[in-house]
């Protein structure tokens, strides 16, 4: 018992490290391959807790803006990443969520250095994941919560 | 008799004409501190600024924490039941008395030595009060306000120059336009209550212009996900309308580039949208709520004025000089914090009379294309930043704002229009800057 749940955790960390390493290499049709077909991408603004019905977000997308986003940071003329970000972030303290069941609830946190024309930003946040299972696991919903989202920013065109 | 072109940009006596030749601008007036410290006196501290909205502290007590230029504010519904623009400072050691955005409190206390205040600006308790000389004057400390506060169907604007002119008069034409996004509401109700998109970028705040020429270029990844979008959804309604604002901002002859005086200008695509009225009321149609909508329109506006408007969108596109914009479904302000900082505040509107999934849909029509995530913004802010790093070349100083000066006219209204590519508005916007500049 004891023992599957640490196979569990660690299967779950090191997809966390993959989609990581994937946003972080600005590797964006390898990260959408981890989204499930109906799925949710969420950054709220201002409160981590508003309702996306009648607040807005920083970006709240459905599998099909999701597409649109990666298929315009794809291409040549997402002027705000000509040059991409270069980036690299820590993702720790992950938490499964007991109960979880067939999808899985995860927390976890990061912290984000990104480099982009001669300017660093520090980027950091806390992350939940609901992850389905099937061959390995989907991203069925991801909410991304900045701790600046109240504050103002400058752009966050790469992947967070 | 119209007018066939708008005046120059400035006189040869005033301060401004050393920086502008023609329709040609130096680079200094976006580069230079001190221009930009004096535009705070001349511009920010002399002139109207847009400082919140009526709905956003609807009840005594309501308070937001604002600015005028770099004054910190804190807009307040007194007890009494006032709007007031109170300095954000404690009249003793001058410490902020309001440390959140957002609230609602009977009192703003100082932390620093426990000064009281109530929400009228009133000074009511000072800890132990008997240090003080017999001559102190506790009433002459309540916390100042901004002289003039005057609002526009719930738009409160704020002039610490006591002797601005009226702000009816200051918006001059930009007044009714103002309307078509009130107006978009069955009910004339704006509530900018659904957040707030808080960016900023290393540039000066005259960049957030009205500029019909750039979005082909600038947004053409954004326009073309729109484009696909609608017609994956609906190939013959939508296709129409995701057009628009590629047809609207490259071809038409019904869109034009206006300069409505006093620095107010527009992107005014009003003319061709009605044209296309029964396009936009065929995608309203389709949309969540829309049949609701357009009834609603329909019963509040009489059937041809609430088609206009259905189809206008409350889109008047719209700068009013100097830190306020209506653009689409939200409110813009734009804040200068240095001469290469800008703070820019994006509010969206719900309306009232609407149902939740019809202003929803708004909503996410706005967060598709605005704040640092979406998929149109974060490019402008992007060429602004490039624009700030260009400027520093100075083998040529000067930008050229001539396009569409020999095709410019006058319209019925006393304003100016141009093709909706053609500078006009920049025109517009740079003739008020060199009269407040030049002001005494």
């Amino acid at each position: 018992m004891i023992s599957a749940a640490v196979d569990l955790q660690r299967e779950v960390e090191q997809f966390l490290y993959r989609e990581a390493r994937l946003m972080d290499s600005n590797d964006y049709a390898g990260w959408l391959k981890l989204w499930a077909d109906e799925s949710t991408y969420w950054l709220p603004v201002n409160d981590d807790d508003s309702n996306p019905h009648e607040h807005i977000s920083l970006i709240y997308d459905n599998r099909q803006q999701l597409e649109s986003r990666v298929w315009r940071l794809s291409g040549l003329h997402a002027h705000a990443q000509r040059p991409k970000s270069r980036l690299t972030r820590v993702v720790s303290n992950v938490e499964i969520e007991p109960n979880s069941g067939a999808e899985l609830v995860v927390h976890s946190a990061f912290i984000l250095c990104e480099v982009r024309k001669d300017t660093s930003h520090f980027w950091a946040g806390r992350n939940v994941h609901v992850l389905e299972r099937g061959h390995g696991f989907l991203i069925k919903m991801k909410k991304v919560m900045l701790n600046n989202n109240d504050t103002v920013m400058p752009n966050v065109t790469f992947i967070v | 008799m119209l007018q066939l072109q708008a005046e120059p940009l400035s006189r040869p006596e005033d301060w401004a004409s050393q920086y502008i030749r023609g329709d040609r601008v130096h680079s200094e007036i976006f580069t230079s501190p001190e221009i930009f410290a004096l535009e705070l006196q001349k511009i920010f501290y002399s002139t109207w600024l847009y400082v919140a909205h009526e709905s956003e502290i609807p009840e005594p007590g309501d308070f937001v924490t604002r600015s005028i230029g770099r004054q910190p504010l804190v807009v307040v519904r007194g007890v009494d039941g006032v709007c007031r623009l109170l300095m954000n400072r404690c009249t003793h050691r001058g410490a902020l008395i309001c440390e959140v955005n957002r609230g609602n409190q009977s009192h703003f206390r100082c932390f620093y030595h426990g000064w009281t205040f109530e929400n009228t600006g009133k000074l009511v308790h000072i800890p132990k009060d008997d240090g003080y000389p017999p001559d102190f004057d506790r009433d002459g400390l309540g916390l100042p306000a901004v002289p003039r506060v005057e609002s526009y169907r719930g738009f409160i604007f704020g002039s610490v120059n006591p002797d601005v002119a009226p702000l009816r008069e200051h918006l001059g034409l930009a007044a009714a336009k103002i309307d078509y996004m009130i107006d978009a509401s069955p009910t004339g109700e704006l509530f900018l209550d659904a957040g707030t998109h808080k960016t900023t970028f290393r540039g000066n705040w005259k960049f957030p212009g009205m500029d019909g020429y750039h979005p082909p270029v600038v947004h053409q990844s954004a326009f073309e996900i729109f484009r696909r979008t609608a017609a994956s959804q609906n190939p013959e309604v939508d296709s129409a309308v995701a057009q628009a604002p590629r047809k609207t901002m490259n071809d038409s002859p019904l869109a034009v580039s206006r300069d409505l005086r006093g620095g107010h200008v527009m992107l005014d695509s009003m003319p061709q949208r009605i044209a296309e009225r029964e396009i936009h009321l065929a995608a309203t149609r389709r949309m969540a709520g829309g049949e609701e909508y357009i009834a609603a329109m329909f019963a509040a506006y009489g059937p041809e004025r609430g088609a206009e408007l259905i189809a206008i969108g409350g889109d008047p596109h719209l700068g009013i000089f100097p830190n306020l914009q209506l653009i689409n479904q939200h409110v813009r302000v734009v804040v200068p914090v240095a001469v290469d900082r800008t703070d820019v505040y994006l509010y969206p509107v719900r309306l009232g009379g609407v149902s939740h999934e019809f202003n929803e849909v708004r909503l996410h029509k706005h967060e598709d294309f605005y704040g640092p995530a979406g998929f149109g913004q974060p490019d402008d802010t992007e060429i602004f930043e490039r624009n700030t790093d260009g400027l520093q070349a100075l083998g040529n100083p000067w930008i050229d704002l001539s396009r569409g000066r020999n095709r410019e006219r006058g319209d019925s209204d006393g304003s100016i229009v141009g093709h909706i590519t053609d500078e006009v508005t920049q025109r517009g916007q740079l003739r008020e800057w060199s009269r407040l500049m030049s002001a005494s």
